[in-house]
């Protein structure tokens, strides 16, 4: 980092990209033609804003980059910032998008006999080992995670572990893979992510970008 | 796997320094000890172990996680390695110098060791840098501490200097115990993480009013001048607009010191301040990762054996791992190679003006090639020093 350079913002590839742009674009910033082409190979691209580049990356590295202050801002999930826990990320701006719910499952027929009350300790694949463990622990259940990441709902079918934790959002894939949700562990949305000594050594410039961003949800949410 | 029968591995967190880096450690270190007692902060140096109980009291209670432990053969009690200094020296002033004059002005430097690095800070073992101000209550201890503490980062070279203001007391008394615990701790973890997302969740626990104040208190934080604005356009209870009248004095103070030390403030910041007492700061430079230092106010000597609320106490505490990251590579000194059968006075003489001399210790068949293996800068040629130029 250094005291002049420019500002990168950092957003998340695939699903949550096509929803954060109209807030992007709401704030003022507008990136370079070759961002919307899909053919293009570049990683980071030039704003309208001189002072401020975007760069895309996948959504779990978008807490990297910001943590680490590669990054100053980015767009990331509560979930990937739970994950990491970073200390060095504050997240000022619920930006309401990407809805949807980190959740427990298992197959159908277990639920019948299964009583999550009288858990002591149990083995679930998941992208979300840390967080996971994290919240079971809280509940007193010892959680044994087996990181995937990806296809979570093909575990229980196939015998790898019965139990998953996965995001859900209309809970069609679930279903589809005969498995049942029996606990919500968090509510997910897209937060504004900053870089902490980002925020406190360029106030003025990181603050403005917040107001804007918190504007932009306004505004839309009108 | 890792082999480890490979000599050069060291635990995770764990490293040689080597040269120039540690030498340039210490000349940090030594300089920044300077202004302190230049500052009137007389030097201490606690022991590296000490008793756990003496050192986990207080603000020290803070490292109980990071504390390496080990059984003292001799008294049969558990020892700690120091993972911070700054309770060392609140235990020597409550203690062996409970009678000298206040206020107190002490400093340190020493090696802390700690459990577990974090993916920000890998470090495990790292030398603090701090001084401590015990004995005085007032605003004006704060910013003597702050401004110093900005002071003796100028000066070894850290450019754009800033300083984040916080008053960790404020939200607790905003909070008032009126927070059932379950709530408190998610409360605490989206406060410190800015997340306002996660404070509206919170809102059919605590209240839309209290959610609503403490997003403004989130947002707030900014520029010194727009924050103290912003909150003071807040109806605050009153314990919290006591706390708030207080940083308010030290930030005005701070000013009056220091008028060109960009201030910012940060009304609801918490993390590793969660034992301090009062007004706490952060040091942060423009373009480096992480803080550099912190510090701020808590009661020296409340804890262990001593009954009583404590001395009031400040001070700041600088880390080197984060301090040399942040300094450009010292320039390299003029090393002279001196040939065998130079006289030892004219070594002593190139010495006091200056020169490294690195001698020869026996005859070799070139002098200027030997200077250039050997990483001189310059030779000592007919008596005189040159340099070695390219090859």
């Amino acid at each position: 980092m250094n005291a002049n350079e420019k500002l990168v913002l950092a957003l998340p590839k695939g699903r949550i990209l096509e929803e954060v742009m109209p807030l992007v674009r709401h704030a003022g910033i507008e990136p370079e033609p070759a961002f919307d082409d899909s053919k293009s190979r570049q990683l980071r691209f030039t704003t309208n804003v001189p002072e401020l580049d975007i760069i895309r990356v996948r959504s779990f590295d978008v807490a990297t980059f910001v943590a680490f202050g590669a990054a100053h801002l980015g767009v990331a999930g509560n979930d990937v910032l739970m994950e990491f826990d970073y200390s060095e990320i504050y997240a000022p701006v619920d930006l309401g998008i990407g809805y949807c719910r980190l959740a427990v499952a298992e197959p159908a027929e277990m639920v019948k006999s299964d009583d999550p009350q009288q858990w002591s300790s149990i083995r679930v694949a998941t992208k979300y080992p840390a967080l996971t463990r994290r919240h079971f622990a809280r509940r007193g259940v010892h959680a044994e995670c087996i990181k995937l990441n990806g296809a979570m709902e093909l575990a229980p079918t196939l015998g790898l572990c019965r139990r998953i934790v996965d995001l859900v959002s209309t809970g069609a894939t679930m279903k589809a893979n005969g498995l049942v949700e029996v606990e919500t562990i968090a509510e997910i949305t897209s937060r504004l992510a900053v870089n902490r000594a980002a925020w406190k050594t360029r106030p003025k410039e990181i603050g403005g970008w917040v107001t804007k961003f918190k504007e932009a949800v306004d505004a839309l949410a009108a | 796997m890792e082999n480890p029968s490979n000599p050069g591995l060291l635990p995770a967190g764990l490293s040689d320094l080597l040269p120039p880096d540690a030498g340039f450690e210490a000349s940090v270190t030594e300089r920044l000890i300077d202004v302190c007692q230049a500052h009137g902060y007389q030097r201490v140096k606690p022991p590296l172990m000490e008793f756990e109980d003496s050192l986990l009291s207080g603000t020290g209670a803070a490292m109980d996680r990071q504390v390496f432990r080990l059984m003292d053969p001799v008294s049969q009690r558990m020892m700690g390695l120091r993972a911070d200094i700054t309770p060392q020296i609140a235990r020597i002033a409550a203690s062996r110098l409970k009678s000298a004059p206040r206020p107190l002005r002490l400093c340190y430097a020493g090696q802390v060791l700690r459990v577990r690095g974090d993916q920000i800070r890998p470090e495990r073992q790292f030398a603090q840098i701090g001084a401590e101000l015990i004995g005085s209550a007032t605003p004006a201890a704060d910013a003597e501490v702050i401004v110093m503490a900005a002071d003796a980062l100028g000066y070894i070279g850290v450019a754009d200097v800033s300083i984040d203001l916080a008053v960790p007391t404020l939200v607790t008394a905003i909070l008032g115990g009126a927070v059932p615990p379950a709530a408190e701790r998610t409360l605490r973890e989206a406060l410190n993480h800015k997340d306002t997302g996660a404070l509206d969740g919170l809102t059919t626990q605590i209240g839309g009013d209290l959610t609503d104040l403490l997003k403004r208190l989130v947002l707030a934080a900014g520029p010194a001048d727009d924050t103290l604005a912003a909150v003071d356009a807040i109806d605050l209870p009153a314990a919290a607009a006591a706390e708030w009248d207080t940083l308010k004095a030290i930030a005005a103070k701070v000013r009056a010191l220091a008028p060109t030390l960009p201030l910012t403030i940060d009304p609801v910041e918490h993390r590793g301040f969660e034992y301090h007492a009062g007004a706490t700061f952060t040091l942060y430079a423009a373009g480096v990762r992480g803080e550099l230092g912190s510090g701020g106010r808590y009661l020296a000597g409340n804890g262990g054996t001593t009954a009583g609320a404590g001395e009031p106490a400040t001070g700041f505490t600088l880390f080197t791992d984060t301090l040399l990251r942040a300094l450009p590579r010292p320039a390299q000194g003029r090393r002279l190679f001196v040939p065998a059968g130079t006289a030892a006075d004219r070594m002593a003489a190139l010495r006091a003006e200056g020169w490294i001399t690195v001698a020869a210790l026996d005859d070799g068949a070139d002098a200027r090639a030997e200077a250039r293996r050997l990483g001189c800068t310059h030779w000592l040629h007919d008596g005189r020093p040159a340099p070695i130029g390219e090859a």
